[in-house]
This record gives structure tokens, C-alpha cells and sequence, in this order.
């Protein structure tokens, strides 16, 4: 009896904090089932009640209700702008959008601390709600208990709608079949439009609402999209109640669970979690969605193939000659960006990354070795090899500043190129890649700090640790295809970032670790202080690592990931243990995040949370996507104009860095359709979305031949 | 039910089907649907749209599982076998939809294919010669279903016809002994039809082969027995011709109405038998 009165209070705080991530949470889950749009600025939308609700709070009842219009009005907006901006994507895939709310996310939370200033603005509840009421013996703030029945009301409403209403019922259908849908005269573009507002509205009521409970201030979009994302994640997208479920238990584990045990609390969200995904992946159906002869995966793909139907169809590109084949080197076919990984069922049609340039058939010399689609090992390998000359050169023409920032771009650089195996080989879009890198990063740290500073051993066992990391995360993340991927790898990231700052007897929680000892680049040798020496170093270790990467993929294991990704059902009827490939690639990918890690670590000198949280996480997947995803000197490139723009530009206009790369962001996926890479294929000139990935669905069976150029893709 | 007239071998059938059962919420897709096949089968899976064929190959070729029944390939029960394992026992299949991988080659997705059956796979990903080995192999099989001239096209730029064409050869690329064939000349030309005819007729004897296919003359021309298929329920299993010529069998698969079924009952057979005929039967697609 007496656990259960000291736990009372929390538990309640459980349901109330439970419900709050419910209306957020059901907003993003409509976002993405129904309309396809994976909205990482969800968050921000929530934000944007809470502050205008904030702002509007008064102590009286008429600011609330003023407030809840605003901020509902204000967010609702916000929605269909969102849906304006991510319409003229739909056939790119769910990781340019993505990559686009991100980005609007990034600028929406400078602009919010522009207009409200950076600290927690208070809230004033109404007077007769800012009193207690006693609960079974105990004292309760009245506003929460009042929260609870306004919440719930909220749902029963949002579920009215959704399963009685006709309303309700397109929204539905077009989630299902929107072709059917438009046959019977609705128009998917204006349910599109409608749900993403209706999801904006939702999070900005629960802004305003939730105020009192989860403040206004500038780590509140981040929070609330994490926890969201976790409900969503744990409730799966089948079901509200599944959802209402997972909601309620974050909300749980986030108070009750802090309070019974309290050592354990960094860890529960995790746990449970983990726990969750494995139970589910151990009693999940077995993988008949994945057949091409199965329904899609999720109806989403077929929503936005029948949104891309609708959008201008420009024929594509066609410079065919052969020179333009030769120039194409490794570049992107158009589109791979998002499409890549996503949905890969519903993409075993699609042909426009299509292979090997039709170079010399008949040739059989480099059988193996050039069949690699890239054009021969020469072509492919020629831009690296500027690229490794300009690094080599660097230190003799920067200062000291910039040589730090170029070693940090290397560490990134490694990082995006295991995300780059993920997304763009294994078909796996990954915005959890820091997770091992953070291992990585804080094995080094922890290492150096044990007195094991020399180099290659802190390399090797960092490695190590993040495959480890990766081996046991993986089960969970192979199973899922698509966005459902990048959403359980992001609740990964995130939640690693939460445990880093919470441990702080390895991590230094948000202080971070500094003093370690220098790394010594060999045994024997002395610490490495000067930066030129630990870029070298650093170079040295990229170089090595990259060329191993781009071994293993140009070798038939590469073919093996490209047919996974391509053709998985073919693969798995052809007897390939498919799910062992998806796993090694995760470990091996794990690994070398845990080098770029490591290196990060060996040249900053320092370790903060931040240089291991979700910002960096999206910043490894833009880095990909400006590189164009299946192109490793791309990621590389993607990188270091991140770091540059972040460090570099960013010095001159102190406090913009969000806001300048939110611009780069917003600006990759709108002018940079296939990447940098997609710059060198020299056919993308103004083509913009249209080289988009062709909406499988919508393809005729027998399409003419693509251009003999044959866009190539290694 | 009925076991195939055949399967009074001493041996055990290749592929032994017991009370297999798949529902999918309250529609029952495969409801009790039992079959033995011997060694070199060919049998064909007929019925109406949404009458389970599908659902029956992928229960066989193990994409999904049945709620109730066994399946057994050579005597051993394979019910719980992931695919891939499957596979590499034996059992190869085609899609209704050609699954091929489009951004490699054409030979390479052969090679892919054969790969888990080649004698020396392993260590073939790391392994120039022992690759070499397996695209020599995919060579000849391409030859076999008269693709080798695009080998070295990416699988992108086949019609949908040379689509399936490869489809098919990914599937022999193991030399299975149990063959499913998902609708094979859905869409295809008669040329390509007269093609696949040929490949399918020059199979080996030791393989079994079900094939799902509405065309009544393919199925004619390659299957020796027949089972239909009606609402997950087997209607019948028998020879060919015989089952074709079924009254209820042209109820159930041509939707006649009830009462037309039973007025034509002594007509039936005739015009059965005219439908069934290929030589009679006029060629479509």
C-alpha cells in the first residue's frame, strides 16, 4: 500500500504526460500513414502552439481558449505550408522529405528564438485550474487533472472523425487506395493537404495545452518529436489504440519508472523499447509484404505513386551519347535519393538507377571487377584521387582552424559514408548512425583516458565496440523497410544521446570529457598536439577505411547488398540468406561509423553530447543525400561542405548555424534532386523534380529502353 | 484431396501438402487444401481470381505461413523453413509480377540466382575466379531461355516480356526440383508464349512443376494434371482434360450463373471439350 501511495502521484503525471504524447504522437502518425510525409518538424509545430499559447496565457479562461485558437490556428497553417512544400516531392521519397522537415524544423526553431527569445517562457494557467485538488490523500495540481479530461476529449474527437465521419473515411481510403479514392471524385492532393494541417492543428493544441506540462523553450521541438517519434515507433502505425498504448507507456516509463527506479531512468526508455521491437520482430508475421506479389508495404507508397501520377511527367533526359556515358562516372541515376531505400517492395519495378553503362558488351576483361554499374575501376576511382591530392595538400594551405575543422570533416565524412552503405547499398535509410559513432567516440575517449593512446589500437577496439553496439541493435532495425527504418533508427540515435547524458561516469554527461591524453599515432611515438599531425593521422585512418569500403563494395558482396536492395523477394527465393547480408552490412556499417567516431574524438581533443546528438545524425544523411546516396566520394564531399558551412560561414553570423544549414538543407533537396553526383551525369540541368525517381506504380510494364548514357550508380 | 493419379511411387511425393490452411482475418484464402506431387509433376493450379493460387505458392515457397497443415518436400517437413532455406532445398519459384533486380545485368541477376546453389559458393563475394565460375554458368543458362544476347544489359532495360523471361531463369538458376510458376504468361506475347512453351516443355523429368495460369491452352499443353481451385477450396484434382472438361469446373471458372451450369448440364461437356482443345481453342493474349 505504501508503494503504491508514494507512486501515485507520478503515476498519474504518467497519464497525463501519456496522453499529451498521444495527440502529438497521433498527429504524426496520421502525417506519415496517411499523407507519407515523415515530419521531423513535428515537433516544432508543437513548439509553435506552446509558445503562442504561452504568450497568450493570462491566468483567464479567455486567454486559454484565445491561446488553444492561436496556437491551433498558427500550427494548422503551418501544416499545410508543410504539405505545400513537401507536395512537389512526393515522388522523391520519404528521405528528401524528411531531410526537408528537418530542415524546416532547424529554421523554425531559430526564427521561434528569434521571435520569443532563447529561455523557457512561464505559462500562466487559469485561476481556478493554479490550485490543487487532493487525490486520494495527496495534493495534485488541478490543471494536470483537467489536462487528462481535455486530452481524452481530444482523442475521442480525433477518433470520431477518423472512423465515423466521411471525412474520416477519405482519409482513410487514401491511405488505403488512393486511386480508388480519386475514381470516386475526391482529390488526393486536397486529403494531403488536409490531413498534414490536421496533424499541425493536433500539435498545436496539445502545444498550448501541454504548456504547463511540457514547457516552451528551445529543446522542446527535439523532446517532443523524439518521445513522439518513440510512441509511434513502439505503437507501430497499425492501430490508434496501439498508439494510445505506447503513448501512455513512454509516458509511464518517463515518470513512474524515473520514480521507482531511479538509477535505472536513463535507461528505461531504451529498454523498453528494445524490448518491444525484439518481442515484436520475434512474433511479427513473416515477411510477406516484401513480395513484390504482396500488397506494398506501407499504403503510403501507394499514395505517393499516385500523387507522382499526377505531377508533370518531363521524359527524361537523353543525351546519349557515349562520351555523356563516360562522363557519368559514378554518378547518381536521378532519384536514388529518396527512393532509395524506401519502400523497396514497391521499387522492384523501378528502373531509373538502372546499371552498368551498356560500355563494350561483349568485353569480358574486368568480369567482376568493373561490372560494378561506375564504369571501370579507373573512371570511378579518378575523382577520388583528386580528392585524396587536394586532402594531402590541405595543411599546407590552411591555418590551424581550418586544418581542426577539415579533421572533423573526415570523422564526418566516415560517418556519412557508413550511412551511405545503409541508405544507399543496403536500402536501409539510417538517421541513427551516430549511435556507434558515439560508442566509438566514447571508447576512444574512455581508452585514452586509461592511459591506451596509441592510435591503431583505439581505432580497432572503437571499431569493435560500435559493431558490437550495431550487431545487438541490429535485429531491430533490419526487419523494418523504408521510413519505418528511419524512424527506429532515429528513436536509436536519440536514445543513445539520452543515455550519453545521463551517464556521466563514462560520458561526462552534458559536459562532456576533455583532457585526455593525445593520441600517439604509432606505438612508441609521441602524443600528436599540432593539428597538422592529427589531420594527417586522420587522413591516413579515413583512407584506409574508405578504401576497405569501397573494396567490399565493388566486390560481388556489393552486388549482394545492390539485389537485397533491389529484388529482395527474388533474393530470398533464390535462397540468400537475405537477413544475414542486412545484419553484416549493419555491423560493418556500425564499425566504420565507430572509426569516423574515434577519429572525431583523436582530433577535437574534446567530446561533447553534441557532437554525437540527432543534429548530427541528420547532418550524416544530408551529407549522403547531398552526395547523392549511393555515391561514397559524394558523402564524403556532402560532409565537408556541411562542416564548412556550419563552422566556416556560420563564424561570420554568430547564432545562425541552425538557421544557415536549415536553408542548406531546404536548398539540397529542392536544387539538388540527385546529389552532387547528379551534377556530373550533366543531364539534370533545370530537370529538377521531374528526375525524380519514377514512381513504380505507375509505370508501364513494358517501358522503352532507357537512354543508352545509362545513368550508373556505384 | 485427391492424391494425383501418380503418386503411387514407392518414394515419397516431392512435394506433400496436408490440410494446408491460410486465413487472412475472416476471408480463409487457403482453406484445407491437400495435394501430392511425385517426382517430374506437372500440375496446374486453376480458379477464379482471389481463389488462393497465389496464396497456395507462397505458403509453398514459404513468404508466408499457413495457420494449420504441413507441407513436406521429399518426405521432410518444411512448414516453419524460412524461404531462403526453402530454396536452397529445392523449391525455385517465378513471380506474378517479374522480380528481377533492375539495376544490375541481366547475366548478373543470374548469377545472383544461382549463387546459394552453386557447388562453390563459397567465398565467391571475395573471390574473382570462383565469380568467374558462376557467371560462365549464368552464361549457359541465359543461352537456355535465349537471353544471352543481353547479358550485359542492366535488367532495367528488358521488355516485360524478356522481364519474365528472366524471371524464369532466375528461378531455374537453381536447378530445383520443385518449380512453382506464378501466371508465367501473364502478359506475353503468343511468340513469347510459343517461347516459354518451349523452355517449360524441355525441362528436365526429375523436376515437379506447378504452374498457376489462366491461360487454358498453356495449361493444356504443359500440365498433366490439374487441381482447381474455388474460395481457398480444392473443387477437384484430376487429369487435365478431364477436369477441364468439368461441368462445375466451367461453372466455378468461367462464372456461369448456377442455373446455367445446370440447364447446360449435358452440353457442357461438348463445349468443354471444344474450349479445352487447344488446336480448337483460339490463342490470346
Amino acid at each position: 500500500m505504501d508503494l503504491l501511495d508514494a507512486h501515485l502521484i507520478p503515476a498519474v503525471d504518467g497519464v497525463a504526460f501519456g496522453l499529451l504524447l498521444f495527440v502529438v504522437a497521433a498527429g504524426l502518425s496520421l502525417a506519415f500513414g496517411t499523407a507519407g510525409v515523415l515530419n521531423l518538424s513535428h515537433g516544432t509545430l508543437y513548439a509553435i502552439g506552446a509558445y503562442t499559447g504561452a504568450e497568450l496565457s493570462d491566468g483567464t479562461w479567455g486567454g486559454l481558449a484565445l491561446g488553444l485558437a492561436a496556437g491551433t490556428a498558427a500550427a494548422c497553417v503551418a501544416g499545410a505550408g508543410l504539405s505545400a512544400a513537401t507536395a512537389p516531392l512526393a515522388r522523391r521519397g520519404h528521405l528528401a522529405q524528411a531531410l526537408l522537415t528537418f530542415g524546416l524544423a532547424l529554421i523554425g526553431g531559430d526564427l521561434l528564438i528569434q521571435l520569443f527569445g532563447a529561455d523557457e517562457l512561464p505559462v500562466r494557467v487559469p485561476e481556478a485550474l493554479d490550485s490543487s485538488v487532493m487525490l486520494l490523500g495527496h495534493r495534485y495540481p488541478a490543471y494536470r487533472l483537467c489536462f487528462i479530461v481535455m486530452a481524452v476529449l481530444l482523442a475521442a474527437f480525433g477518433t470520431w472523425v477518423l472512423t465515423r465521419t466521411r471525412m474520416g473515411a477519405a482519409v482513410r481510403a487514401a491511405a488505403d487506395d488512393p486511386q480508388m479514392l480519386a475514381a470516386t471524385g475526391r482529390n488526393p492532393r486536397a486529403v494531403h493537404t488536409g490531413v498534414l494541417a490536421a496533424a499541425g492543428a493536433l500539435a498545436g493544441a496539445a502545444g498550448v495545452l501541454g504548456a504547463p506540462i511540457i514547457g516552451p523553450g528551445p529543446g522542446t521541438s527535439e523532446n517532443v518529436l523524439m518521445l513522439s517519434l518513440v510512441v509511434v515507433v513502439l505503437g507501430g502505425l497499425r492501430s490508434l489504440w496501439a498508439t494510445f498504448f505506447a503513448a501512455v507507456a513512454v509516458g509511464e516509463v518517463q515518470t513512474l519508472g524515473v520514480s521507482l527506479v531511479p538509477d535505472l531512468a536513463p535507461y528505461l526508455l531504451f529498454a523498453a523499447m528494445a524490448a518491444v521491437l525484439v518481442l515484436r520482430s520475434r512474433f511479427a508475421e513473416p515477411a510477406t509484404a516484401h513480395g513484390p506479389e504482396g500488397p506494398a508495404p506501407d499504403p503510403v507508397a501507394r499514395l505517393r505513386g499516385h500523387l507522382a501520377g499526377r505531377l508533370r511527367r518531363r521524359p527524361r533526359g537523353t543525351p546519349g551519347t557515349a562520351e555523356a556515358a563516360k562522363a557519368s562516372g559514378t554518378a547518381e541515376a536521378p532519384g536514388t535519393a529518396g527512393a532509395s531505400g524506401a519502400d523497396r517492395a514497391a521499387e522492384t519495378a523501378g528502373t531509373d538507377r538502372a546499371g552498368a553503362a551498356p560500355r563494350g558488351y561483349g568485353n569480358r576483361v574486368p568480369k567482376w571487377i568493373g561490372r560494378l554499374p561506375g564504369g571501370t575501376a579507373w573512371r570511378q576511382a579518378a575523382p577520388l584521387l583528386v580528392l585524396l591530392v587536394v586532402l594531402i595538400s590541405l595543411p599546407a594551405l590552411l591555418d590551424a582552424y581550418s586544418i581542426s575543422l577539415a579533421g572533423s570533416a573526415l570523422a564526418l565524412g566516415l560517418l556519412a559514408v557508413s550511412v551511405t552503405i545503409l541508405t544507399g547499398y543496403a536500402g536501409l535509410p539510417t538517421l541513427g548512425q551516430t549511435a556507434p559513432f558515439a560508442v566509438g567516440a566514447y571508447a576512444t575517449a574512455n581508452l585514452a583516458d586509461a592511459g591506451w593512446t596509441v592510435g591503431p589500437v583505439q581505432i580497432v577496439l572503437s571499431a569493435l565496440a560500435a559493431a558490437v553496439f550495431s550487431a545487438v541493435v541490429g535485429p531491430a532495425v533490419i526487419r523494418a523497410r523504408g521510413t519505418t527504418v528511419l524512424m527506429i533508427t532515429l528513436a536509436i540515435g536519440e536514445l543513445t544521446g539520452a543515455v550519453v547524458n545521463q551517464l556521466k561516469s563514462v560520458t561526462g554527461g552534458a559536459d562532456g570529457l576533455v583532457g585526455f591524453p593525445a593520441t600517439r599515432a604509432l606505438w612508441g611515438g609521441e602524443g600528436m598536439l599540432e593539428e597538422s599531425e592529427l589531420y594527417n593521422y586522420a587522413l591516413v585512418v579515413a583512407v584506409v577505411a574508405v578504401s576497405v569500403t569501397l573494396l567490399v563494395l565493388r566486390s560481388p558482396a556489393g552486388k549482394l547488398l545492390t539485389g537485397t536492395r533491389g529484388a529482395e523477394a527474388r533474393m530470398r527465393a533464390s535462397g540468400h540468406p537475405v537477413g544475414r547480408y542486412l545484419l553484416v552490412a549493419h555491423i560493418c556499417a556500425g564499425a566504420l561509423a565507430g572509426v569516423g567516431g574515434s577519429l572525431m574524438v583523436t582530433v577535437q581533443q574534446y567530446l561533447s553530447p553534441a557532437d554525437v546528438g540527432f543534429e548530427i545524425a541528420a547532418f550524416a544523411l544530408l551529407a549522403v543525400v547531398i552526395g547523392g546516396t549511393t555515391s561514397v566520394i559524394g558523402a564524403l564531399l556532402g560532409a565537408g561542405l556541411i562542416v564548412a558551412t556550419r563552422d566556416w560561414v556560420a563564424g561570420s553570423w554568430p547564432g545562425h548555424g541552425p538557421l544557415l544549414l536549415g536553408v542548406l538543407f531546404v536548398a539540397t533537396v529542392y536544387v539538388l534532386p540527385r546529389g552532387l553526383a547528379g551534377l556530373r551525369g550533366g543531364n539534370d540541368g533545370g530537370n529538377g523534380r521531374s528526375s525524380g525517381a519514377p514512381a513504380p506504380e505507375d509505370r508501364p510494364p513494358s517501358a522503352p529502353a532507357p537512354n543508352p548514357a545509362g545513368k550508373v550508380s556505384p | 484431396m485427391t492424391p494425383a493419379p501418380t503418386a503411387a511411387a514407392p518414394a515419397p511425393p516431392v512435394l506433400d501438402l496436408t490440410r494446408l490452411t491460410r486465413r487472412y482475418g475472416t476471408l480463409t484464402a487457403v482453406d484445407d487444401v491437400g495435394l501430392r506431387l511425385p517426382a517430374g509433376a506437372r500440375h496446374a493450379v486453376i480458379g477464379p481470381n482471389g481463389a488462393g493460387k497465389t496464396t497456395l505458392l507462397n505458403l509453398i515457397a514459404g513468404t508466408d505461413r499457413p495457420d494449420h497443415g504441413t507441407i513436406a518436400l521429399d518426405g521432410t517437413d518444411i512448414t516453419r523453413t524460412p524461404p531462403a532455406r526453402r530454396s536452397r532445398l529445392g523449391i525455385a519459384r517465378s513471380f506474378q509480377q517479374p522480380s528481377v533486380i533492375a539495376e544490375l545485368s541481366v547475366l548478373d541477376n543470374i548469377v545472383l540466382a544461382g549463387w546459394p546453389h552453386h557447388p562453390k559458393r563459397r567465398g565467391a563475394w571475395r573471390s574473382p575466379s570462383r565469380y568467374r565460375l558462376h557467371t560462365e554458368a549464368a552464361g549457359h543458362r541465359l543461352e537456355t531461355v535465349g537471353l544471352a544476347d543481353l547479358a550485359h544489359r542492366p535488367a532495367a532495360a528488358l521488355s516485360h516480356g524478356q522481364r519474365r523471361m528472366l524471371d524464369l531463369a532466375a528461378a531455374l538458376a537453381g536447378d530445383p526440383r520443385l518449380l512453382l510458376l506464378d501466371e508465367p504468361a501473364a502478359g506475353l506475347t503468343d511468340d513469347d508464349i510459343g517461347r516459354l512453351l518451349g523452355i517449360l516443355g524441355g525441362l528436365s523429368s526429375s523436376v515437379a512443376v506447378i504452374l498457376v495460369e489462366h491461360h487454358v491452352e498453356v495449361v493444356a499443353q504443359l500440365a498433366s494434371t490439374v487441381t482447381v481451385l474455388t474460395a481457398g477450396k480444392v473443387l477437384v484434382t484430376g487429369p487435365t482434360q478431364e477436369v477441364l472438361a468439368h461441368p462445375e469446373v466451367r461453372e466455378a471458372y468461367h462464372g456461369t450463373g448456377s442455373t446455367a451450369g445446370r440447364a447446360a448440364g449435358t452440353a457442357a461437356p461438348h463445349q468443354g471439350a471444344g474450349t479445352t482443345d487447344p488446336s480448337a481453342a483460339p490463342a490470346r493474349g
